[in-house]
């Protein structure tokens, strides 16, 4: 996958470093900006209040 | 730039080795070669989520309080003394134990509110008391990691220890009376106006923080509560309480 992107990458081994960093900085940004936002919230880590709606408990 | 001149020198030996390298492999070779490179991809997204979780959601979430808690003070200076108006936040919380500076509180406890960095005070569903309320439970909730982690040092919070609220003309300090390490989180009776189970049967003023617990995860809530030793008027300058010096 990663062989195949490279051999497909023009220029020389360093143009093709150069493309390559800028994608994978790419590749990080898309994933701070919109995936891991979109994910967390799925993610039972963040939840900090004591809430009783969906509980035998609530009031 | 220097890479450029020498384009032509590499390139050859380049596009010679790499085909040759690559034919022999079988198509079953090239499948497991393509499948271990998805799993390190996924290992090393994992890992960046890792750090999005602990580090920049902090960075984001402290920029952002900053920015609304130098909202909450210009409005302050900038408003009559004695006007009382809580819609940007309702002060600043100081917990010295905690080593994290001031917490900016404002109103409701939604995952949305409290990613800004802030502490926020429940309206639901039991509404808390603010400190200027004759009686009442000032009850309070905010991040253990990341968004800011407000409260991750809440086990450090021992009995005695202080926690003091800051308004634009009142400090009110409180002190720690009794925490409780692990409970449910449909445990909505730690916030009542009396907490009983923290030991009290009468009306007061008192202030629950509550967070999650075991750190990282969102399994039990931790909750500590105090209550209001005195009040102190701000001075001009804003002299702290001597707890906080």
């Amino acid at each position: 996958m990663y062989g195949w992107i490279w051999r497909h990458l023009p220029g020389n081994a360093w143009v093709r470093a150069f493309i390559s960093f800028v994608l994978i900085l790419a590749a990080v940004y898309v994933l701070f900006q919109y995936v891991f936002p979109w994910a967390e919230p799925l993610l039972p880590f963040g939840d900090v209040t004591v809430d009783g709606q969906n509980g035998s408990n609530g009031s | 730039m220097a890479a450029r001149t020498e384009r032509n020198a590499v390139e050859r030996p380049d596009t010679e080795t790499a085909p040759s390298r690559w034919k022999p492999r079988g198509r079953i070779a090239a499948a497991i070669g393509v499948f271990g490179e998805l799993l390190i991809t996924a290992g090393l997204v994992l890992g960046l989520f890792v750090a999005y979780s602990l580090w920049w959601t902090n960075v984001l979430a402290d920029r952002e309080a900053g920015k609304q808690g130098d909202e909450v003070r210009q409005q302050w200076e900038s408003s009559a003394p004695g006007a009382r108006d809580i819609k940007g936040g309702a002060g600043f919380l100081h917990v010295p134990a905690m080593k994290n500076g001031e917490v900016l509180v404002t109103e409701g406890t939604d995952t949305e509110r409290l990613n800004a960095g802030v502490a926020g005070y429940y309206t639901e569903p039991v509404k808390a008391a603010l400190p200027w309320d004759k009686q009442g439970n000032f009850s309070l909730a905010a991040h253990r990691d990341g968004h800011g982690a407000k409260f991750h040092n809440i086990d450090k919070l021992k009995d005695g220890d202080s926690i003091v609220f800051e308004t634009k003309d009142t400090w009110y300090v409180y002190k720690v009376y009794a925490t409780l390490p692990e409970t449910s989180k449909y445990n909505v009776k730690v916030l009542d106006p009396v907490p009983k189970e923290s030991g009290k049967s009468e009306p007061g003023r008192y202030i629950t923080l509550t967070t999650c617990t075991p750190v990282l995860t969102s399994k039990y809530r931790y909750v500590v509560w105090g209550e209001l030793e005195r009040t102190e008027k701000v001075d001009e300058k804003r002299t702290p309480p001597a707890e906080l010096r």
